[in-house]
């Protein structure tokens, strides 16, 4: 595995992360630190366990029967396997985006707002200022702000999912993890989504799991290429995308791959 | 997984490999009409870079479409844009076989003038730069770049020699004015056309090493080579 240079104090560091599944492992023996407030594209073909290592960073694992890991996570130097860690509050640090757009059937409002309330705050003023702020930072609030109450299902996919970053963003996440967050959407809205990344990454450590090359070298500082379950290679972008050290990587992001 | 994207990455290659041996045979007819005073070689030379200038239009349309429809990364990337800087530099090597092939004939009459001078022994290393940028293309092979750069520092002594002692010439003998202007400019291409296989040597490299030399090795500074 070759890595590039990178700062001193990693907001994610894994040390000989491995993730099983039983006995078969999907990630093996990773060790792989990812700085604060970039974006870090993780890609490799189907199955090589890259989204498997970004849902260890804030235990969606541990949903999995059967899911154990080796090693370690920790975020911001804590151990978050630890037996103290509270996995609820873990999630509120470490939001994350999936593929599909995944709105509660209510409002647009109270979408964003069911956090926050489940936090405990229900002051009204205060909720309307970060619904404010979480769709402005999503870059969807000009959309939407005349209209709060409609149906969060009745916006379009793009919307959904900006809707979804911005309900991630009400709860205060330091960590922003994204699993194809855009592969569902038509070029526009994938645009939108990019540029939303861009924005956010100067308050947000972002992580990003993609099948989409172009997306990884448009979006991230950082790519990482997983193959069979190992980290092949861990640099710049830049680095990766125009000269690659391992000729795996090479291969794979050429498409010379199989 | 044999990509379909090769077949025209190699049609790029052959492009430029077939633009390269046509700009030598055209520097190769010039100079050989130069130091023979053939002028109708000439003619044939300065008619011919219009099929020169045809393989400049190809191979930047090629590429051109690759960047556009394959978003090329890596090595791809690096041969596109090394295509693109080379074809570039073929160019304009045409264009000196047509500058050298316009001095035949002020000097068809001035032989012996230009036999009393470096300019031959000058050509003659711009020339072999020439075909060992090429070779260096077509096997991949940095290490004969890096001594093409290398070369370019005789051609820059040749020329400084070949200053001095044209302008001793035309003050010595005011007859050799003319003449001698015209190997001073023809001193000024060769020059240059060593200057354009430094070039390619150096697009090489790129290609090969990723790394970009062009102004590291600037001014005979091979240390980092």
């Amino acid at each position: 595995m070759t890595t590039g240079p990178l700062p001193l104090q990693p907001k994610i560091s894994t040390s000989t992360l491995s993730v099983l599944y039983g006995a078969k492992a999907a990630v093996k023996n990773v060790s792989l630190d990812i700085p604060a407030n970039k974006v870090t594209a993780f890609i490799g073909p189907s199955g090589c366990g890259k989204s498997t290592f970004l849902r260890s960073f804030n235990r969606m694992n541990d949903l999995i029967e059967g899911a154990h890991i080796e090693g370690s996570v920790r975020i911001d130097g804590v151990d978050i396997y630890d037996r103290g860690i509270d996995v609820v509050e873990l999630r509120k640090r470490v939001g994350m985006i999936f593929q599909r757009s995944n709105p509660f059937p209510k409002s647009i409002y109270d979408n964003i707002a069911y956090g926050p309330r489940v936090n405990g705050i229900r002051d009204r003023k205060r909720l309307d200022e970060i619904v404010e702020s979480a769709l402005r930072r999503s870059a969807i609030w000009d959309e939407v702000k005349d209209d709060l109450g409609k149906s969060a299902l009745a916006l379009s996919g793009g919307q959904q999912q900006r809707l979804c970053i911005a309900r991630a963003l009400a709860v205060d996440p330091s960590v922003l993890l994204m699993d194809e967050p855009a592969s569902a959407l038509d070029p526009t809205a994938t645009g939108k989504i990019e540029e939303l990344i861009y924005e956010l990454k100067d308050r947000y450590t972002i992580v990003i799991v993609t099948h989409n090359m172009q997306q990884a070298a448009r979006v991230s500082d950082l790519t990482a290429f997983f193959y069979l379950g190992e980290l092949v290679e861990f640099d710049e972008t830049r680095k990766i995308f125009t000269a690659p050290s391992h000729r795996q990587t090479e291969e794979y992001i050429t498409g010379r791959f199989g | 997984m044999e990509r379909h994207f090769e077949q025209d990455l190699a049609e790029l290659r052959a492009d430029i490999v077939r633009m390269g041996h046509l700009v030598d045979e055209q520097l190769a007819g010039a100079c050989r009409a130069l130091f023979s005073g053939d002028t109708s070689l000439a003619a044939h030379v300065i008619a011919r870079d219009t099929e020169v200038d045809r393989y400049d239009t190809l191979i930047e349309e090629r590429c051109q479409k690759y960047f556009a429809l394959t978003a090329p990364v890596a090595t791809d990337l690096r041969l596109l844009m090394a295509a693109l800087m080379i074809d570039t530099q073929l160019e304009r090597m045409g264009d000196i076989a047509v500058n050298i092939a316009e001095r035949v004939a002020p000097l068809a009459a001035h032989q012996k003038v230009l036999g009393g001078t470096r300019i031959e022994e000058m050509t003659s290393a711009a020339l072999t730069m020439v075909r060992e940028s090429l070779d260096s293309f077509i096997r991949g092979d940095a290490g004969l770049a890096r001594r093409v750069v290398e070369a370019d520092a005789l051609v820059d002594e040749i020329d400084r020699e070949l200053l001095g002692r044209v302008i001793g010439l035309m003050e010595h003998d005011i007859a050799l004015v003319t003449p001698g202007v015209h190997i001073l400019l023809l001193s000024r291409h060769i020059e240059r056309l060593a200057d354009h296989a430094t070039n390619v040597a150096e697009d090489v490299i790129f290609l090969v090493e990723a790394r970009v030399v062009k102004h590291a090795l600037r001014g005979g500074d091979t240390a980092s080579l």
